[in-house]
């Protein structure tokens, strides 16, 4: 593919060339916006990707200040930070949410990722078009909508509010992800299970699951990441049990910046990238073989 | 067989609908109720709270003042345009680098494709709140941009419209969101014919002709799923200009905020954000049938 649109433009500017055409000025005009493009695509991964890098090059700055010139190396911000109750509080609070969140909205998104592609049922448009809608409404109306409801009913807000509300916001991205895997495949495979007796546990267990591994891998990592990072929810509806994104927010609200938070995130970053990064490899050794299109397809879905 | 279903009608078409029914029922049940449990009825006490006037726990009469106050407060206008303005900023500054990217991506990389495909991914998992506090320590009075220039003598006073400003939020927020943008786009390209690329040549097209007149009207549906994924959420968002706006980058999301928890006016909160529902709403049904036809041309 790749070659067609290397050696093309050469040969229509020599073709030009031929009928008396600045074949150099063509190539030049031609390879501009090729360049400029690639010099895009730099800066935006060095836009991305710079600010947090320099804050985990901060994080070991000895100055309570966050400026240049460098005033030396510590460690000592990761110590500040790990004796830190409310700190320390948050992120626990955060790892225990995204768990249980995790593993409801992958048992409850595959479920019925199932049943909007496999079976036929009355209503079937608006039940999915609700999954549907849940994904485009903002999460600070989810989360404004949440608080009074909660409050109307007179009930105390807490990680299991925050834990409830998020569920509802996370799972049905893995429904998006695994009825995408679902229909991809090929339907004739479980047909052909079940015609040679298989019964529909079989069916499931060895004709399904194997193909479904790497979107269901996908969607464990986007479910986890969608409920740690997830702000607005767990602002309006926590309460006093602070989630990390909310103590980040609120430390930052009130005060200047602080190198302790900086060790925090360095940390919190930093596990982030292992784990997509483990979530890639997992992919791939789950698909035995798949190509490399279908599951970078996956991972993309994720991000719809 | 036959005999059996004349003789006993009842049984046997019951069972055939419990067969049927039953499956649908066990998959969809608990998805379909936590979804109307906790999203549709919130939404819908979210409206009846936006039409009440009166503290929440003792709540009264209907009322249309909530809206009405909202409509006639220059404030309010005030935001709202300041909202408009710096959403559709960060769109176009993020829709105009999402092209490029997108095109490398999907024409240009090679083998780089699926390790810049899975960097765009991993930047958008990296926390939120990291991503905004690390643009705060660059923007700063005093953070890294402006002490960095200042120790090489480019400066003398730091340049203090960095943060806290409009032009904050939108770096920020067009940093935040541009994946969201590039990835509809770049699917958008991949599924495009590449020889029809080849034909534009071969009728002497220049890259500008082949861009505006191809490339554009292919990327179409990309570019409103882009809007559909980044525009609206741009609207509310509530961190951003929180932590980097400062006064003169205050946004609607902020309003809503302030309102329910700052101010305790819950029914003019709600009010405003059934506003914003409505009006995103509207926006994603608009944005998602200019995708549907986009297509069928």
């Amino acid at each position: 593919m790749a070659t067609v649109d290397a050696t093309r433009p050469a040969t229509a500017a020599s073709e030009r060339a031929a009928a008396g055409g600045p074949p150099l000025v063509h190539r030049l005009r031609r390879a501009m916006p090729r360049a400029a493009s690639i010099v895009i695509t730099f800066l935006i991964l060095l836009v991305l990707f710079g600010p947090v890098l320099l804050l985990a090059v901060f994080s070991f700055n000895d100055s309570p200040i966050i400026s240049l010139p460098w005033a030396g190396f510590t460690t000592h911000w990761y110590s500040v930070a790990w004796s830190d109750a409310e700190a320390r509080e948050a992120v626990i609070h955060s790892v225990t949410v995204a768990l249980v969140v995790t593993v409801l909205s992958v048992t409850l998104g595959t479920m019925a990722a199932w049943g909007l592609t496999r079976l036929r049922f009355r209503g079937k448009g608006a039940v999915g078009g609700l999954h549907g809608a849940v994904l485009v409404v903002p999460w600070l109306l989810v989360g404004v909508s949440g608080l009074m409801f909660f409050s109307r009913l007179g009930i105390p807000l807490s990680l299991t509010t925050i834990g409830v509300m998020q569920l509802v916001v996370t799972f049905p991205l893995v429904v998006a992800i695994v009825s995408a895997g679902l229909i991809r495949f090929n339907r004739s495979l479980e047909e052909a299970a079940v015609d040679l007796g298989a019964s529909q546990l079989q069916m499931l267990r060895y004709v399904v699951l194997p193909q479904l591994a790497p979107a269901l891998a996908a969607s464990t990592i986007f479910a986890f990441s969608w409920s740690f990072n997830n702000f607005e929810v767990s602002f309006f509806t926590g309460g006093f049990e602070q989630t990390f994104p909310v103590w980040v927010f609120s430390v930052l609200r009130h005060s200047q910046n602080l190198p302790m938070v900086n060790a925090i995130s360095t940390v919190i970053a930093a596990v982030q990238v292992v784990l997509v990064m483990g979530a890639w490899r997992l992919m791939k050794v789950l698909s035995h073989g798949a190509k490399d299109e279908e599951l970078a397809d996956i991972m993309v879905g994720g991000m719809r | 067989m036959e005999a059996a279903t004349v003789g006993r009608p009842a049984r046997p078409r019951r069972a055939a609908w419990m067969r049927r029914a039953l499956p649908p029922l066990g998959f969809m049940t608990l998805p379909t109720a936590l979804l109307v449990v906790f999203f549709l009825v919130p939404m819908a006490i979210l409206a009846v709270i936006s039409f009440e006037w009166g503290p929440l726990s003792g709540h009264s009469g209907f009322t249309t003042s909530n809206f009405t106050s909202i409509f006639s407060d220059p404030l309010y206008r005030h935001v709202a345009v300041t909202t408009f303005e710096i959403a559709t900023i960060a769109m176009l500054a993020q829709l105009f680098v999402a092209v490029p990217v997108a095109y490398v991506l999907a024409y240009k990389a090679g083998k780089f494709e699926l390790p810049l495909l899975l960097l765009m991914v991993l930047a958008d998992e990296l926390n939120p709140m990291v991503r905004i506090y690390a643009w705060r320590m660059l923007l700063g009075k005093e953070g890294v941009i402006n002490s960095g220039l200042m120790s090489i003598g480019v400066i003398n006073q730091p340049i203090e419209a960095l943060l806290f400003s409009k032009f904050a939020v939108i770096v920020v927020l067009s940093t935040s969101y541009v994946t969201y943008t590039v990835i509809p786009i770049y699917a958008s390209m991949k599924a495009i014919d590449r020889g029809i690329f080849e034909a534009a040549l071969d009728l002497g097209a220049g890259w500008w002709t082949t861009f505006r007149r191809i490339l554009l009207p292919l990327i179409m549906p990309g570019v409103f799923v882009a809007l559909l994924l980044v525009y609206i959420p741009l609207f509310t968002d509530f961190a951003s200009p929180t932590l980097v706006g400062g006064t003169s980058g205050y946004m609607l999301g902020q309003s809503v905020n302030d309102l329910v928890l700052e101010s305790g006016n819950l029914n003019g909160g709600a009010a405003l954000s059934l506003i914003l529902l409505v009006a995103s709403g509207l926006f994603a049904v608009l944005a998602y049938k200019l995708a549907k036809i986009r297509q069928l041309d």
